[in-house]
């Protein structure tokens, strides 16, 4: 008798741990014949697009949490990727307008992207502060300093390689899409194929297991944080790419969208832990929904509230499935 | 003569608002057709109102619309002309955004979807509907010279000058004026205000400038393309009691227009658009180019200048805002 009660406990559980993606299927089905052209390759081409900044952001703030270990508040995050690539956006924009070549240009926002992910470093593994504030401070000062960089005007592109990214590469796949997912299938092999990523797993898995067992904890946190800059060094080009330039007041955009396809990722996950991958599928989901509800002629009025409604659910659900577990 | 500058705005007024219903009379429809309307935000009243302006003309035309809407974030609206063109309408109404936008239209108008623009003038647009920036420019650089007698120092807000060409019109006119008043001098470096959070992020930029400029060293600020920015510059100034300082912008829009209206007030002058009549314009030419009629690439909707209390009241009753006596 107890045995069954358990069995279905389990089934309820299971149950409403697939209902996220249950519910996500669902509503791509109904844009999917609902939406006129929805089901096209171009359309697919469309997603992948609109979705690369958010999936390379996903890609570094991944790391970060696997590091850091999954709790919003106490655990591994790092608000500030967005801007560090709005940063970085900003400077390579400032300094090819101002005729210095590509190459500098990148070095100089390379160099910035790393001193802010070494400063959060330091913050977060010397002085022991936490990483959401320390992160979410250190994205102001970042728009702070692009402000100052920028004198927060629209900078147009003067340089033709950057559009580069957004032209078709070969088989009417842009170039940018090839980048990316060879990126992704780097970082892949990093955090889940090679014997640091496993470390850095096991960081953030539990941090007194890890030390125990001889890893340098905060070595590998600190780490994370410079992939994750480095991620949002990436970004910027794509921020550049698609935007024909430098526009300021991107970065709020990209952090929301950033932290909803990493935690929505989580509901994906049999684990209910953020995962690379399924930060990558949240990022390409929340972007196919979005152009899903705009294709339909939805209300623009009504647009956030269904994306925010959908998302609420999907976490609650999840929520409900780790308890029920 | 004030009664006769009235009833001469009213009548001009009543004449414009009477295009829409000159329209259907024309004969003019869009049975049958789907338009795109995108727009860069809807948060502020400019926006809202030629968005609105749009759609419902469309829509009283017998067309289909298919909206979309940036949330005042440049790229996130460039972006969105891709999904209409995936949607496969039959012509795109686009309204402001920077230059994030071109390669949109580009991609637009190779697929045969024209692009009807609002203020934003464009090499790929069949035709933008705007008001007349020329006329917007030069009045408000005389009734700002005329408010500070003369002679003084101004601050000016000035974050697109460079960057759309509608505020290179009404900024740069500005500052043609102000040349024929030597004992002007416009205060280095200019200020840039953002375009997402305007009145907040002037007020307290405002604040910053007040602190390095005490009483008697600042005569005016003005706002260089629009006047949300004003908002937080008057509050600022009411909040450190330096009132004295004339605050003058562009676009009249209903809150701006109250502001102005109250006896004493800092805010000096502006010039009121008339974004719902442009929207519904731009709508209009949409179906004209689809009778067959030529369009001239500019369409101007009239401006209504403002000076002094007693005209903001006058124009808030002329643009059907209500009453404010």
């Amino acid at each position: 008798m107890l045995s069954r009660s358990i069995a279905r406990h389990r089934l309820m559980a299971e149950l409403v741990g697939f209902l996220p993606l249950i519910i996500f299927l669902a509503l791509l089905t109904y844009v999917g014949l609902n939406a006129p052209n929805f089901m096209t390759l171009f359309n697919l081409k469309l997603v992948l697009m609109q979705s690369l900044p958010v999936v390379l952001l996903v890609t570094g703030l991944s790391a970060v949490v696997m590091a850091g270990g999954d709790d919003v508040v106490s655990g591994g995050i790092d608000l500030s990727i967005p801007a560090t690539a709005v940063l970085c956006a900003g400077i390579t924009a400032v300094l090819l307008a101002s005729g210095l070549s590509l190459f500098v240009a990148s070095l100089a926002a390379l160099a910035a992207a790393l001193a802010a992910g070494a400063v959060n470093a330091v913050l977060i593994t010397r002085l022991r502060m936490t990483p959401l504030l320390t992160t979410l401070a250190m994205f102001v000062a970042l728009v702070g300093i692009n402000n100052m960089v920028t004198s927060r005007r629209r900078i147009n592109l003067t340089d033709g390689h950057i559009g580069l990214l957004r032209e078709d590469f070969v088989f009417g796949i842009p170039l940018g899409i090839v980048i990316v997912a060879l990126v992704v299938l780097v970082a892949y092999h990093l955090l889940h194929r090679t014997r640091w990523g496993l470390n850095l797993q096991a960081a953030g898995g539990s941090r007194d297991a890890a030390e125990i067992s001889g890893l340098k904890v905060d070595r590998l946190v600190a780490q994370s944080y410079l992939l994750a800059a480095f991620m949002g060094f990436l970004t910027g080009f794509f921020v550049l790419a698609r935007g024909n330039g430098y526009s300021p007041g991107v970065e709020n955009n990209l952090m929301l969208e950033m932290v909803l396809a990493n935690f929505l990722g989580a509901a994906f996950s049999p684990r209910r832990v953020v995962t690379m991958w399924g930060a990558v599928l949240g990022a390409v989901l929340v972007a196919a929904i979005s152009i899903g509800l705009k294709t339909i002629g939805v209300n623009v009025f009504w647009t956030d509230l269904v994306k925010g409604a959908l998302i609420l659910v999907v976490v609650a659900l999840s929520a409900i499935s780790q308890r029920v577990q | 003569m004030k009664k006769i500058v009235a009833a001469a705005l009213m009548a001009a007024a009543a004449g414009l608002y009477a295009i829409p219903a000159t329209a259907q009379e024309d004969g003019l429809s869009l049975e049958g057709k789907t338009i795109g309307v995108a727009v860069v935000g809807t948060q502020h009243f400019w926006d809202r109102e030629a968005f609105n302006g749009a759609t419902t003309t469309v829509e009283e035309l017998g067309g289909t619309v298919v909206p979309v809407d940036g949330g005042r974030d440049n790229q996130v609206h460039a972006d969105n002309h891709d999904v209409l063109l995936n949607r496969g309408v039959d012509a795109v109404i686009s309204i402001l955004g920077d230059g994030a936008v071109e390669p949109k239209f580009e991609a637009l108008k190779s697929a045969g979807i024209p692009v009807f623009t609002v203020d934003h003038p464009s090499p790929y647009s069949t035709n933008n509907t705007t008001s007349d920036n020329y006329t917007m420019g030069t009045t408000i650089g005389r009734y700002m010279a005329d408010a500070i007698g003369g002679k003084g120092k101004v601050a000016v807000f000035n974050a697109f000058e460079e960057s759309l060409r509608i505020c290179g019109i009404r900024t740069g006119l500005w500052k043609y004026v102000l040349q024929d008043y030597p004992e002007i001098e416009i205060i280095q470096p200019e200020l840039a205000e953002e375009f997402a959070n305007a009145p907040e992020d002037a007020r307290r930029q405002t604040l910053d400038l007040l602190s390095q400029y005490p009483e008697g060293t600042i005569d005016a600020i003005h706002v260089g393309c629009w006047d949300q920015p004003a908002i937080g510059i008057v509050q600022a100034l009411e909040e450190t009691g330096r009132t004295e300082i004339k605050v003058t912008a562009l676009d009249g829009g209903p809150e701006t227009l109250e502001i102005m209206a109250e006896e004493g007030s800092p805010f000096v002058a502006n010039v009121a658009q008339q974004p719902y009549l442009i929207g519904a314009t731009s709508a209009e030419n949409v179906a004209r180019y689809f009778a067959g009629e030529e369009l001239l690439p500019q369409t101007y909707v009239d401006v209504m200048p403002v000076n002094g209390p007693e005209e903001a009241r006058q124009a808030y009753e002329d643009l059907g805002y209500g009453s404010l006596n």
